[in-house]
């Protein structure tokens, strides 16, 4: 009985999985096409990442992309961690309702804060391009890691933190030696999720970007209705062939650095 | 080195949040409340001058129905990505660490690719000339190629495809972290495994079922490119009527009046739906 | 310390904000604002080349949308802008169009004078029209097995599910119109409600509503006819010769884009010198061969592609102007609603 449950669910994750993919190993498959439209396998090819590493446009998107990703990101890392750890500590009358609207961004739906800040930005007569972008996407992401550290700081016991101050440690030592190693994974989940909301937004950039600032997503967005080009295939599958060795190695030096900690462990004992 | 003192520093921490908010998000809704009660004039431009009339022309059948189509879209990708995102984030959870590692990383790599790219494949496969038609065709199992492309069904694929990782970590992250020996226990007492998984397991995963459809509902309101590009602009969602407004009618304030009326929908749904399930905190997002 | 960090994210802040504003390079670069897909790539590289000025060209999808982004900027940011006709007029109207240095376009002369003096620009001052068009039906005759010869075959019961259109609601609200004997610039409400009714009776034949590429739906199988802009017609008769071109019998509609500087573009003497370039008869030539559109450059007619060169009858056809705005409301509620209906 139990056997033929468990059967079930590794077939329907398997069936899921694999239909979520389906659409990216098309992607891949028609990058090596020889033909313009992703009809019928007209056999292999190189050529469009060899146009694509000459199109200058769209490797410029790509780097936009990754910049405004970072920048935000870091951004929102510094306001949102710091936020969350104060949030915990004071108790302003005013909290409640800054909590609720500092995370608005991400409780409403895209196109609205798109329009809004296009609105509200040429008011303020900021010029579209960088500062908008950088506005607009920190503003998502600031609260992916305010409720990640905050979920995070309530599972961490105050006391540590002031028990190091009783001891004598600054403010500043307290918060560097104790909390912030405690919170940093948390952040770190934040930040990786933001970059990758602001690596793929397509409806605020629209919005705000200016003239001359394109990002991968928009470029995207414009192709897909005017015709895409397989070199964007080509990109994606660069793109996800990077995801997946980050990820190897990532996992890599994790179970390296577990490893370590263990035989530490061990040393220490002995 | 008094307590009061010490906590009075901590105002340095949040100000960055406070001021950034304030300025940054309680302004510019501020404002948008504001322009929706503004007067259109020819051209691209508005004048402060009060009036209703924004609010008085949603109540048209054509702006009526957008919003119609809106909610029902959302909610039926919402309902969809339940369906199918519970179990698959029930089902992962109960993997061993081996194969939790292995499904979180083939569930976290599309979240990585772009998701326009993803629909791109999408469009690739159903058009009629596509994967699925030849396929089928080469099955004897229909002998014209069916018209899938830009129909509701097509929208709602990549809708449901779009937001399911949300939905599946969500869950996968309550269930994971689940005191199992809770289900065990009352199994022990005499319970059927259905009564233990409506009465123990669903309560317990109940935050990250939460969060996932509120993670799926929200964007789901606002979606309107995956409408246009696979339901071949035939769909009008809000979202696209106030984009239209916003760059091609120039008529700020009347998106600004659909903007804030989409907004108080997804805020009014999402609080019924809090209130409905005894929650208020979002958690287990990754 | 925190004061310190505070300080720091500040400086932070200031240089990303610097580094943003500093990005753009005083008068090396040209912002090109246009459609995607209006120039091929060794024109813009030849400018470049030659100048030494860099093209940015940047997109837009629908003329208003054009319009908006051009009044956000106060007619600044871009340099030149390629629209359509009836929307440079507002544009002109709206003060953001600047006049064309004619000290530095020598060769304004090489304009085929038929297309000047247009309502848009009665006096010659502001533009320099970059290829016009008549749109058209193009049918597959293999899958459609009735001859269509205007816009009332489009309605069509046998044609369920299988048009492809283009997104301008003017020109769809136009033609409609234009099939009930009316002006595509009629501004009786009464007559636009009755457009609007008859628009809703299209809705079940459209498979597809789209301006970019819409061409592709007859290629591709999903539509088996398509009323199309004139560059999407060229490009699908040089794929699919067997296809089958109509001159609706009920008028023709017409349109002629053009570029202009906006009146506060940052780099004007590159923008009039681009301008001039364009108007060169081997540039014009790569150009309106590349996009397909009818050659509005008459020095360029001996060498361009003779299909390019328009026949007499063009011209006869109907331009898009502005209308009240009350009628403008109206063709706007009119597409939503159809748009709606083709959904459903």
């Amino acid at each position: 009985m139990k056997r033929k449950r468990f059967s079930f669910a590794a077939f329907y994750l398997a069936l899921v999985t694999l239909i979520t993919y389906l659409p990216i190993a098309v992607v891949v498959v028609f990058s090596f096409n020889d033909s313009k439209l992703p009809v019928a396998w007209k056999g292999f090819t190189w050529r469009w990442y060899e146009t694509l590493l000459r199109d200058a446009a769209l490797m410029e998107a790509l780097r936009n992309s990754v910049v405004l990703g970072l920048v935000s990101c870091a951004f929102a890392a510094v306001v949102g961690t710091l936020g969350a750890i104060g949030m915990a500590r004071v108790h302003y009358r005013s909290k409640g309702m800054m909590e609720y609207l500092s995370t608005v961004p991400i409780m409403l739906p895209e196109i609205i804060l798109g329009m809004v800040f296009m609105a509200f930005f040429s008011l303020l007569r900021l010029p579209f391009g960088w500062p908008t972008l950088i506005l607009a996407h920190t503003s998502f992401c600031i609260p992916y890691v305010y409720l990640m550290v905050k979920a995070r700081l309530v599972g961490i016991d105050k006391s540590i933190e002031e028990a190091a101050r009783d001891l004598g440690a600054t403010p500043a030592r307290a918060f560097f030696d104790i909390t912030l190693p405690l919170i940093l994974p948390a952040v770190a989940s934040g930040c990786i999720l933001s970059f990758a909301m602001s690596f793929d937004d397509v409806v605020i950039s629209i919005f705000v970007n200016g003239p001359t600032l394109s990002t991968l997503p928009i470029k995207v967005y414009t192709q897909m209705r005017t015709g895409v080009t397989p070199e964007i295939n080509a990109l994606c599958t660069i793109l996800l062939a990077a995801v997946v060795l980050a990820q190897a190695l990532s996992a890599a030096l994790r179970r390296g650095a577990l490893r370590r900690e263990e035989s530490n462990d061990k040393g220490e004992r002995v | 080195m008094k307590p009061r003192q010490r906590r009075e520093r901590w105002w340095l921490c949040v100000a960055p949040l406070y001021l950034f908010t304030l300025l940054f998000v309680l302004g510019p809704v501020l404002y948008m409340i504001a322009v929706s009660f503004a007067q259109n004039t020819a051209g691209t431009g508005f004048r402060w001058a009060f009036t209703l009339e924004n609010f008085a022309k949603m109540r048209d059948g054509v702006y009526l129905n957008c919003f119609r189509e809106s909610l029902r879209l959302a909610l039926s990708t919402t309902l969809l990505n339940v369906l199918i995102g519970y179990p698959f984030g029930y089902f992962m959870g109960r993997l061993g660490a081996r194969g939790k590692r292995l499904m979180l990383f083939l569930v976290m790599v599309p979240f990585w690719t772009s998701s326009l790219i993803r629909l791109y494949g999408w469009l690739i496969i159903l058009q009629a000339k596509g994967l699925l038609n030849n396929v089928l065709l080469a099955l004897g199992l229909i002998r014209e190629p069916l018209k899938i492309l830009y129909t509701y069904p097509a929208v709602l694929t990549g809708m449901v495809y779009g937001l399911l990782p949300f939905m599946i970590l969500a869950v996968y992250t309550s269930v994971e972290k689940m005191d199992w020996t809770l289900v065990e226990a009352a199994r022990d007492l005499g319970a059927t495994p259905a009564r233990a998984f409506l009465t123990i397991t669903l309560r317990l995963t109940l935050p990250g079922l939460m969060s996932g459809v509120i993670l799926t509902f929200v964007p789901s309101m606002g979606l309107f490119f995956i409408a246009d590009l696979l339901g071949g602009n035939k769909i009008v969602l809000v979202g696209s009527l106030i984009q239209d407004q916003m760059t091609r009618g120039g008529n700020q304030p009347f998106a600004a009046a659909l903007a804030l009326v989409l907004a108080v929908m997804t805020t009014l749904l999402l609080a019924l739906y809090r209130r409905a399930t005894h929650m208020s905190e979002l958690e287990g997002m990754l | 310390m925190k004061k310190k960090w505070l300080a720091l994210l500040g400086a932070v802040t200031a240089l990303a904000l610097l580094a943003g504003c500093g990005a753009k390079k005083a008068n090396s670069e040209l912002v090109l604002y246009t459609w995607e897909g209006m120039f091929p790539p060794e024109v813009l590289e030849g400018f470049t080349a030659r100048t030494g000025t860099k093209i940015v060209y940047s997109n837009f999808d629908y003329d208003e949308t054009m319009l908006e982004k051009l009044s956000q900027a106060k007619g600044g940011d871009y340099d030149v802008v390629i629209a359509d006709d009836y929307i440079i007029e507002q544009a002109v109207n709206a003060g953001l169009v600047s006049e064309i240095d004619k000290s530095v376009v020598t060769n304004y002369a090489n304009i085929n004078p038929r297309y000047q003096g247009q309502f848009y620009d009665p006096e010659d001052k502001y533009t320099v029209p970059y290829g016009c068009g008549i749109p058209l039906i193009v049918y597959d005759p293999a899958a459609v097995d009735f001859p269509i010869k205007g816009y009332n075959d489009l309605w069509n019961s046998a044609l369920k599910d299988s048009v492809a259109i283009t997104a301008n609601y003017r020109v769809i609200n136009g033609i409609t119109l234009l099939s009930m004997g009316r002006s595509m610039n009629e501004e009786d409400l009464g007559v636009i409600a009755q457009a609007g009714e008859k628009l809703l009776r299209l809705a079940p034949n459209i498979r597809l509503i789209q301006d970019d590429n819409t061409q592709d739906a007859l290629l591709n199988g999903e539509a088996s006819v398509a009323f199309l802009y004139t560059s999407q017609v060229t490009q699908v008769m040089a794929e699919n010769p067997d296809l089958k071109v109509v001159y609706p019998e009920e008028g023709l509609g017409f349109g002629i884009m053009a570029a202009f500087v906006p009146v506060n573009a940052p780099n004007k003497q590159a923008a009039n010198e681009f301008l001039k370039y364009l108007l060169e008869p081997e540039i014009s030539k790569a150009c309106f061969e590349y996009i397909g559109y009818v050659n509005t450059t008459g020095a360029a007619d001996g060498i361009v592609d003779p299909a390019l060169v328009a026949p007499e009858s063009a011209g006869s056809g109907e331009f898009i102007m502005n209308v009240s705005a009350e009628a403008e409301e109206a063709y706007n509620r009119n597409w939503a609603a159809f748009k709606a209906a083709c959904g459903q």
